[in-house]
């Protein structure tokens, strides 16, 4: 099978990206169509025997292919596409649940949140939701325009300073579902990739107990080196003393499923080298390359977080 | 047929002429309209035949120049994560490729080949305003090249060609990166601006006699229309980019949701201008695609009042689209439908023109030459862009598509179809004309199928990278994911494409060669006037037209024009001259004497460019000295218009005299101070709208206005200005002795009026406390009042000017356009002054 | 969506018929190189192609610049271009394949102040990243 196919697009897995697909495909027999009804006339118009051509010749095809036919199919599809519009973007219901992601420069910051829209656990660069129901994402910026786009979930809706849009997600299946920042925003625009985990219901309310906990004390020394290097002025690892808020929280970092905003392999091996060298990697990103670190420090912080599931 | 003014049409019969023309006549006319001799002159010459051909040739100059940008990045993308261009140079160069693309080669390119055609086409001598025209030309060289360099110094912009806030704000973007793109790109609207005043005054009012609208070239037509959506929609840029860069360099808060601006606004802005800008585009390519098929199937243009119904509903129903740029900003289900529906809507009278294209193919023999070529090759890419717009234009897709490659797909397949190819369609079809020299053939040939066959290779895969999940915008992209093979194959197909403009180009340099025969003549048996033997004169006479393709149906005009036995076969006086014609039957009105070379227009133009780029660079003291030199440039340049003749009427041809001066609504100067108004009227409507807009979004930040007191203050001295300046125009008219001082005593009250207005309503805001940085009332308060007050200075400026002139004496009662000219700017201050306090006063209604 | 780029199986009894597989297609290797100084070191049941496979997988390329990854090229560990060359592994060890598939798989254990963390890999995948690495030749 050829990799990237088929294209996320055309390869729905929830109900507010399916209908999209059939639309796609409706679109795209219509133009196929369409263009081989033009290049026909026009092979005509130059290729013609002169009995052919006198047919297309007249004022007559202006009025019918240029007004009547268009007329008529864009009305049509008009239709069909307003009812599909009405359909996938339907307002967020109560009791829906409702997950708060921000952009931020160049990364996730996402929130779970309560009945009462009060956030309960933190997180960041993913998404975890829980397979075969809708779940609302409300969605904010903290500095510039992003956009979310998981294609394989449905279309793109802006992060845009000062407001709050909505956006509807149901994944039919557990999976992961790869997105990305869809909205130019400066910098390493291209290097901001998010990622939806869908879960089975069972297992998502097992992830939300271990992620809504604190991080467990840790005995590791990479512990130390991270309070030391004060790595705690940017993240919060709940249930000790780091509690920035500049970055990702990283309480339960070891459990997400990539580094650096959906571009690294998440294990010891890439959080090390994450560290020492975010700038190589993601040129531009806001945390800075920590090579101040020793190897042994280094291998510790990365153990020690990579021990946050 | 019935006269629009009163001349007596059978006089038409009259042409063309028998009786031998006089002696020398011919070598008078040379000799008024004589080529430049020196490199000064050159520089400074005027004529649209010379200045249309430098304007091709810089506009041309930026698409290759953009085109190796664009290679600079599929080279770059060729691969997943390569390291050839760092990440905040490829930001830079993926913002000046689409910037320079739309703002520096399309909208210049098209208005350039009507600067060069209109008076060929139309059987003018020249275009109204040709040191306007140069102006505009130079101010825009100047300025794109600047703009352009910036790129070497890492100081280009860099936040894309949509420049969205907050990104493009001074918190995000701190460097003068942005500010080169608003003042550079701001700057070159306005020289597109005079542009557009020129081709609207050009089109509407010299045409040839008998040249009534249903016999108007469809080219005129789509630049008539091209330059008036120029005159509605740049306004809507040009504010949008002075309030940005009031937000950037003065802190006030339009874009910035902290302080109640929204960064809404600045796409609503941005797009109302963005969006006819791509059929500001298209409509002059498509007026070039019906005027190159017939002539290449020898046959009438199947459906022609169709296909110009079609581009007047082109320009409408452009201006109602501009959100479905904004699918994904979760707008109000209500506007989305809306946008969608005009979204679908506007491509119908892109269907008809197509059809109308086909059909006369259909009706003729089409050559397969290179125009032809070129023509029938981007008719189907245009196609293929139009069914993918239409895709889009379905909102559920759309947001799919959206930011991704399948719309840079669509938007290549769009531009590339419906203005690059129709434009090098043009270039073959006109040369022969312009540089009396065919391109070559053959190279033609292989130039048009590289293109066409590069153009697929390197947009059809990226439809597809789209629905992979490809965003638009991205300076890298990870392995993995199946995006590496489409995008080098878009990378070969990109190369294709430059390797074809290489070979244009070097074809290009070989056609102005200043060796070897210039003698191509009318190869293409072109049915339009622009194939009438011609020189720097344009024609030697301006013939009577009686179709809509003259040289096909009217069978001895070539000769008759040439031996100069119609309109305006000399030059009376030596003087450079066209003849003005009303805009509806284009009867002959007056005599137009066109102003020669000179330098002050382009002294003019490189102050003008000088003070916005010292501006960008932050050197105060030079950007004021350049401003204030390009100011009296500028009016040294007006100083020796409107200057007496010598004679009261000229002698047009066949016994018929028509006037060397008209004032008023007939006259040239007056359409033109008309079309500046509207221009100023939109910037100050859109301005309202801003108001409006953000008072919507943060109603509780509005306090309340001034006492009202202030207000009648304000508004009693802008009504008694506004009445002075109408009764200006009177009193220069009245036949007794101080009609002249009359005149100039009023134009002057009304300035000082408009002024001290300006003053007093400023004084009043300032004093309750409001500031422009504090909150985006303060913000647009303060810009809409800015705004009129600007009017009001300029008026002032003209105040003075009309007092210098009545100290020189350059003012009388017989030659009253100054005044009149003036006294239209004057009372349009002093009305938008009005308007704007009256809103900022009264709406949202608080405190009164 | 996982693309198997080695087309390679790992069921132990598949291993045999590849081991035969390729040491047959190291002979002509071998033959193919006969003329080089530098012979990529034989690592025998080893798969050089599952190997970058591997590393792609894990990220190695965060700290290491890789001949034949792309991305990232990191900055933090060395390059390993012409890894199949060097005398020492880190500037230390003796560059032997059973050292290399070691040290690879839990460095630290090897030298206790390296950066390197230890990777999850299993013996024999450690065994066919090294195999990998040591078709990095320096031409």
């Amino acid at each position: 099978m050829l990799s990237g196919w088929p294209p996320p697009v055309l390869d729905p897995a929830g109900p507010f990206a399916g209908p999209v697909t059939t639309v796609a495909w409706v679109l795209f027999i219509m133009g196929a169509v369409v263009l081989t009804l033009v290049l026909v006339a026009l092979g005509v118009a130059l290729f013609g025997p002169r009995r052919w051509k006198r047919r297309v010749a007249g004022e007559k095809l202006v009025w019918i292919g240029g007004l009547a036919f268009p007329v008529v199919v864009l009305t049509g599809l008009l239709i069909y596409g307003l009812s599909v519009t009405a359909r996938v973007a339907d307002t967020p219901r109560p009791g829906e649940m409702r997950v708060r992601v921000t952009g931020e420069m160049w990364w996730w910051r996402v929130a779970y949140l309560d009945g009462q829209g009060r956030e309960i656990v933190q997180d960041a660069n993913e998404v975890h939701i829980p397979a075969g129901r809708p779940v609302v994402l409300e969605l904010e910026s903290a500095d510039v325009i992003h956009s979310v786009w998981i294609p394989r979930l449905g279309g793109k809706t802006d992060m845009i300073p000062g407001r709050r849009n909505f956006m509807r997600l149901q994944a039919d299946e557990p999976g992961v579902y790869a997105g990305q920042c869809a909205e130019y925003c400066g910098g390493p625009h291209a290097l901001m990739g998010l990622v939806v985990v869908a879960h089975s219901p069972a297992d998502f309310a097992a992830w939300r107990v271990k992620q809504a906990a604190p991080a467990a004390v840790s005995g590791l020394p990479g512990a130390a080196v991270f309070t030391a290097s004060g790595c705690g002025a940017c993240h919060t690892i709940r249930g000790t003393e780091a509690n920035g808020l500049a970055g990702p929280d990283l309480t339960h970092v070891g459990s997400r499923q990539t580094l650096g905003a959906g571009i690294l392999p998440n294990n010891q091996g890439t959080m090390a080298g994450w560290i020492a060298d975010s700038q190589g990697i993601k040129p531009g990103n806001r945390m800075p390359s920590y090579s101040v670190l020793n190897g042994q420090e280094l291998r510790d912080v990365a153990a020690y977080l990579e021990s946050l599931k | 047929m019935t006269s629009e003014t009163g001349f007596d049409v059978d006089k038409y019969d009259r042409f063309p002429t028998t009786e031998p023309r006089p002696e020398g006549e011919l070598e008078q006319l040379e000799q008024a309209w004589c080529g430049p001799r020196s490199p000064w002159e050159w520089i400074t010459a005027t004529n649209n035949n010379i200045i249309g051909v430098y304007y091709v040739g810089a506009a041309m100059l930026f698409f290759v120049l953009a085109g190796v940008l664009a290679l600079l990045m599929r080279t770059q993308l060729a691969l997943p994560m390569t390291g050839f261009l760092p990440q905040d140079t490829y930001n830079q160069i993926f913002t000046m490729h689409g910037t320079v693309m739309m703002f520096l080669f399309a909208v210049p390119a098209v208005e350039a080949l009507g600067v060069l055609l209109l008076p060929q086409m139309l059987g003018a001598r020249d275009l109204p305003f040709p040191r306007l025209g140069a102006y505009a030309f130079w101010a825009y060289l100047i300025g794109g090249l600047a703009f352009f360099c910036s790129l070497f110094f890492g100081l280009a912009p860099d936040g894309g060609w949509f420049m969205y806030p907050p990104l493009t704000s001074m918190t995000y973007s701190p460097g003068i990166n942005a500010d080169f793109w608003l003042l550079g790109i701001g700057f070159i609207e306005i020289s597109a601006i005079a542009g557009a005043i020129e081709i609207i005054v050009g089109v509407l009012k010299t045409r040839a006699p008998s040249m009534t609208l249903d016999k108007l070239p469809v080219f005129a037509w789509a630049m008539l229309i091209f330059a008036s959506m120029i005159i509605i929609a740049f306004p809507s840029i040009i504010l949008a980019t002075l309030l940005l860069e009031l937000e950037r360099a003065l802190g006030w808060p339009f874009f910035d949701p902290l302080k109640g601006g929204d960064p809404m606004l600045w796409q609503h802005l941005f797009w109302f201008f963005g969006h006819p800008e791509v059929y500001i585009i298209f409509l002059p390519a498509a007026g070039a695609m019906s005027t190159i098929i017939p002539a290449m199937a020898r046959t009438p243009l199947v459906g022609h009042p169709l296909v110009v119904m079609a581009m007047l509903a082109t320009g409408f129903i452009s201006f109602g689209v501009w959100a479905h740029h904004m699918f994904t900003t979760g707008m109000p289900q209500i506007s989305i439908n809306y946008f969608s529906a005009a979204s679908m809507a506007v491509s119908v009278p892109a269907g008809v023109q197509v059809f109308a294209w086909i059909a006369t193919i259909a009706a003729g023999r089409m050559r397969f030459s290179t125009p032809g070529l070129f023509a029938v090759g981007g008719m189907v890419i245009f196609v293929m862009g139009g069914l993918t717009g239409v895709m889009v234009a379905m909102v559920p897709f759309d947001w799919q598509a959206h930011d991704s490659y399948f719309i840079v797909a669509h938007l290549h397949y769009v531009l590339i179809g419906g203005m690059v190819f129709p434009l090098f369609a043009a270039i073959y079809y006109w040369l022969p004309m312009s540089s009396a020299r065919p391109l070559s053939e053959r190279w033609g040939k292989w130039i048009f199928w590289l293109m066409f066959a590069g153009h697929n290779l390197a947009f059809m895969p990226m439809h597809l990278t789209g629905l992979m999940g490809m965003p638009r915008r991205v300076y890298t992209y990870l392995p993995g994911r199946g995006w590496d093979l489409p995008n080098f194959i878009s990378t070969i197909g990109a190369f294709m494409f430059g390797l074809a403009v290489l070979l244009w180009v070097i074809d290009m340099i070989r056609n102005f060669r200043p060796f070897g025969p210039r003698e191509a003549g009318n190869i293409h048996d072109g049915p339009g006037l622009e194939w009438l033997p011609s020189g720097f004169y344009s024609v030697r006479s301006i013939p009577v037209v009686k179709s809509l393709y003259p040289l096909w149906d009217q069978k001895w005009l070539a000769g008759d024009v040439a031996a100069g036995r119609y309109f305006l076969p000399g030059a009376a006086r030596g003087e450079r001259q066209t003849l003005v014609t009303s805009p509806l039957n284009a009867e002959p009105q007056y005599v137009l004497r066109i102003p020669r070379p000179s330098g002050w227009h382009l002294f003019g133009a490189v102050f003008t460019a000088g003070f916005f780029l010292i501006l960008t660079i932050q050197a105060y003291a030079a950007a004021v000295i350049s401003g204030v030199l390009a100011i009296y440039c500028i009016m040294r340049w007006c100083w020796f218009l409107d200057a007496p003749h010598a004679r009261k009427t000229t002698e047009i041809g066949a016994g018929i005299r028509v006037p060397n001066y008209v004032s008023g609504p007939s006259s040239h100067g007056w359409w033109a101070m008309v079309i500046v108004l509207i221009v100023g009227g939109m910037v100050c409507l859109l301005a309202g709208f801003s108001y409006v807009f953000l008072w919507s979004r943060r109603p509780d930040l509005w306090e309340a206005p001034p006492p009202i007191s202030s207000l009648l203050v304000s508004v009693g001295l802008l009504a008694v200005a506004g009445v002075c300046a109408l009764a200006a125009p009177r009193a220069v008219r009245m036949a007794r002795d101080g009609a002249v001082s009359a005149a100039t005593g009023l134009l002057v009250l009304a300035s000082a009026g408009v002024i001290a207005a300006s003053i007093v309503e400023g004084r009043a805001w300032w004093t309750t406390g409001l500031r422009p940085e504090v909150s985006s009332q303060g913000a647009s308060v303060y810009a809409l009042l800015s705004w009129a007050g600007t009017f009001a200075a300029i008026g002032g400026l003209m105040g003075l000017y009309v007092l210098l002139r009545r100290l020189f004496g350059r003012l009388a009662s017989e030659r009253p356009s100054t005044v009149d000219l003036i006294s239209l700017f004057l009372a349009f201050t002093a009305a938008q002054s009005i308007g704007v306090m009256l809103l900022v006063r009264l709406f949202p209604g608080s405190g009164i | 969506m996982k693309l198997e780029r080695g087309g390679c199986d790992h069921v132990p009894t598949m291993r045999t018929i590849g081991a035969l597989l390729l040491s047959a297609g190291l002979c002509v290797a071998l033959m193919a190189c006969a003329d080089k100084a530098n012979a990529p070191r034989p690592l025998a049941q080893t798969d050089a192609a599952e190997g970058l496979r591997l590393i792609g997988h894990h990220g190695c390329a965060a700290c290491h610049a890789i001949p034949g990854v792309r991305w990232p090229q990191g900055r933090t560990g060395g390059d390993l271009a012409g890894m199949a060359a060097r005398p020492l592994i880190a500037g230390r060890l003796p560059n032997q394949p059973a050292v290399m598939a070691a040290f690879v798989r839990d460095a630290p254990a090897l030298l206790p102040d390296t950066g390197m963390p230890p990777m999850p890999l299993t013996d024999a995948e450690a065994r066919d990243v090294a195999a990998y690495l040591y078709t990095l030749d320096d031409d």
